[in-house]
């Protein structure tokens, strides 16, 4: 609603400022909600923190994992979260209690998992040198779906030899990053050797596979319409593509083509990307930099470089744009705090007083013929309310925000989440002595989290002092 | 029934979290307190005081809490206080995330829009402001020609209106966009308390209801500003009416809280249907239900 009386849209719809820093640990994923209200972070030592981004302060913790989380994904009413560690497994937890939904173990590492865009419980994975998987989870126990990395052959009337040659490369093709289309019927898959496939979630094979670049693919994103493609790779070249719409019935795959849209490179340092992400609406591409500390931000209509973020003094790793408006979240990779890059709009001076009006140039002001005119005061009293005779509705919604408070799911509101900041990274061994905690120590069990949460709680101030 | 006992001086104004668990408070002490519904015991929060209590109470205000509000998610409180400004407060952690340099008078009354981006806050200065939540900003002063001050505001319930009370016996409803008043109700008496009031919806029409100084309830239809009735209820000053849904509550001096419903007639006079609806609804059936009495 604020969206009325601002000019915000005047604005540019690009960060330009580190407005927030915030800290919980050493967080090394991010992930917004598709409402863009809260963004999960996931630390080295296996903790998720959902950040409410309005107080900027902690909304939840998760622990569960042991290990550093790889992987975020937030289900479509932002409901569920779906994390993945090191450790050969992922969490569906549900963000009403904060308890885990369910957990998938796999035969390991996961490199990344996302959910449905649609249904909850059904994942797709992506799998340390080994086949991505599609997990459903609708049954109490879950169903694992192999997905293929490599196309298969057509020609199966050659030679041994020949065979023999395609059997070995296609087993060295391992995918290295897993989305889902817009949809959900298809499954985007990027492999390290640079091929790009579309794989039916039906059938679970590969319809479509091309080689796109000559480096591994390590990440993937769309836009929200899902007709873009984001793709960064290890051959230092970041490329956009144009998704064809591959739902409709007359898919015919035989002249289904990716085309590509821009390159975006260093053509002069030849940096090499971390992480890489779209706008809300898709209108640029940001990335950041390996071994370097800044962050670069590409417009695509032209696919010119807009403007490079540098303010931290270390490098950053996972960037995420907010979902809707020109907010960039960027984590540290030595320090693991979270920077958020936005756009500070000006206070408007005229807004507090409603007398003046902000002009740009001198002008001339023309009295008006009535204007200093004096009527008695229940006359002007009298034709005040004379002239309200227009028709006011109290009740009906903006029907483009009626759509968006829909989905009714409200994160509850804890009291004891202990300092937003870093300092539950402490323990207290005895009276007067503290040690760093291990990463997840203590954290494998369900039950017993809650209680032991409470006793770092009470150590926090003597560690902060001792820190300092 | 229980006693939440823990101010040390009177206690001004009270907001429900959105998911009715939590009770704020604000008091005279210049603090403000949130409590558990159910134990009715104060809320642990994340900053403990260092003398180990249960919960350290939200301090920051210089001068007494005059009112509050919770934003539609519960995780932002906002207080508007003597000291002629706004706080704004994380409620998770207790901790104090913006003050708004808000007025030259007491902060009489504030209140958050549905989708919790706007904060409107108003003074017996004659100001009424409405603020960015997220930035902190002003976007826009509502000021009546007449400067009458202001003691109470909130927005309409699709968040586009802003109701106000002023002590000129008037209750306006601005467009906050615009920057004009649509609707003048008249009828009650307001000059010298800082009644309160609400917005209601009966069979999908919008009323306003106010409490009026004469101890008596008055109800208007929103859009034709008709008074559509007027409930004797208190002796003396009546100083708040709150709806919910079909059920009415107000307070006044004469130390009761009453409740009342709506009671719906199943017959439908006869005559064109506009008419009727008309007729059904200036004589909107509220009876009082059930007087409790209470202690001072």
């Amino acid at each position: 609603m604020n969206l009325l009386l601002s000019d915000d849209y005047l604005l540019q719809d690009y960060p330009e400022n580190i407005t927030n820093t915030i800290r919980s640990g050493h967080a090394t994923m991010l992930r917004f909600n598709r409402k863009g209200d809260y963004l999960a972070s996931g630390r080295v030592d296996g903790t998720v923190v959902v950040w409410d981004l309005e107080t900027m302060g902690v909304a939840r913790k998760l622990r569960g994992h042991n290990k550093s989380i790889t992987f975020l994904s937030w289900s479509r009413c932002g409901r569920y979260l779906l994390s993945t560690c090191q450790g050969w497994k992922a969490i569906l937890w549900d963000l009403q209690d904060g308890k885990r939904l369910r957990e998938v173990r796999f035969r390991a590492p996961v490199y990344m998992a996302e959910l449905h865009p649609w249904n909850h419980l059904e994942l797709v994975a992506a799998l340390f040198e080994e086949q991505p998987v599609v997990v459903d989870m609708t049954e109490p126990v879950d169903v694992k779906h192999i997905l293929p990395s490599a196309p298969k052959r057509l020609n199966t009337d050659g030679d041994a030899a020949l065979k023999e040659k395609h059997a070995k490369e296609d087993a060295k093709q391992m995918t290295t990053s897993i989305i889902w289309s817009v949809t959900g019927d298809h499954v985007l898959a990027g492999t390290n050797k640079g091929r790009l496939n579309i794989i039916d979630a039906k059938s679970y094979e590969i319809i479509y596979s091309d080689k796109i670049c000559s480096g591994a693919i390590t990440t993937m994103r769309t836009t929200g319409s899902g007709r873009e493609l984001l793709v960064n790779s290890q051959d230092r070249i970041i490329r956009t593509f144009r998704i064809p719409n591959l739902s409709t019935e007359d898919l015919d795959l035989d002249t289904l083509q990716l085309p590509l849209e821009h390159k975006f490179q260093d053509v002069v340092n030849k940096l090499s990307w971390n992480h890489v992400t779209f706008s809300a609406t898709g209108e640029y591409v940001a990335a950041s930099t390996y071994n370097n500390h800044e962050l670069y931000v590409w417009e695509r209509n032209h696919g010119s470089l807009v403007c490079m973020l540098k303010d931290p003094k270390e490098e950053q790793g996972v960037i995420e744009w907010h979902p809707a408006r020109a907010l960039l979240a960027a984590c540290g990779l030595e320090t693991g705090r979270i920077y958020i890059w936005s756009v500070i709009s000006p206070q408007k001076w005229s807004a507090l007083a409603p007398d003046f009006a902000e002009v740009e140039e001198n002008v001339e002001y023309i009295e008006q013929e009535d204007e200093f005119d004096i009527y008695a005061q229940e006359e002007i009293h009298r034709r005040r309310l004379d002239a309200e005779d227009e028709d006011v509705d109290v009740l009906t919604l903006d029907p483009s925000k009626a759509l968006d408070e829909g989905d009714g799911f409200r994160m509850p509101i804890l009291f004891n989440l202990g300092e937003s900041d870093s300092e539950d990274e402490f323990i207290a061994v005895s009276t007067g002595t503290m040690r760093r905690r291990s990463p997840g120590e203590g954290q494998g069990d369900l039950d017993g989290g809650v209680e032991k949460v409470a006793v770092k709680k009470a150590s926090g101030k003597g560690a902060r002092s001792r820190k300092r | 029934m229980d006693t939440l006992v823990g101010h040390m001086a009177g206690v001004s104004c009270l907001a429900w979290t959105p998911d009715s668990n939590t009770i704020a408070s604000g008091s005279d002490d210049k603090a403000i307190r949130l409590w558990d519904r159910v134990t009715g015991r104060p809320r642990t929060t994340a900053r403990k005081s260092l003398a180990g209590q249960e919960m350290a109470p939200l301090k920051g205000h210089h001068s007494y809490i005059h009112c509050l509000a919770f934003s539609p998610k519960g995780n932002i409180l906002a207080s508007g206080s003597y000291d002629e400004a706004v706080f704004l407060w994380d409620v998770r952690a207790g901790r104090l995330m913006r003050s708004l340099p808000a007025h030259s008078d007491p902060v009489s009354g504030i209140d958050f829009s549905r989708d919790g981006t706007l904060v409107v806050s108003c003074s017996t200065d004659g100001l009424i402001r409405v603020w960015d939540t997220s930035t902190g900003q002003c976007l826009r002063t509502l000021v009546h020609e007449d400067n009458p001050a202001v003691t109470n505001v909130c927005f309409s319930p699709n968040g586009r209106f802003v109701l106000a009370f002023n002590l000129d016996n008037c209750i306006r409803l601005w467009d906050y966009v615009a920057g004009s008043v649509k609707k003048t109700y008249q009828g009650h008496l307001n000059e010298k308390f800082a009644v309160g009031g609400c917005f209601g919806v009966l069979d999908g029409e919008p009323f306003v209801a106010s409490a009026s100084e004469d101890g008596s309830i008055v109800l208007w239809d929103v859009k034709s500003k008709a008074l559509l009735q007027r409930i004797e209820g208190h002796k003396g000053v009546c100083f708040w009416v709150d709806v919910h849904g079909e059920t009415m509550a107000s307070a006044g001096q004469d130390h009761t809280v009453r409740v009342y419903r709506n009671i719906r007639d199943s017959g439908v006079t006869n005559g064109p249907i506009g008419e009727a609806s008309q007729e059904l609804r200036t004589e909107l059936p509220i009876r009082v239900e059930d007087v409790k009495m209470e202690d001072a």
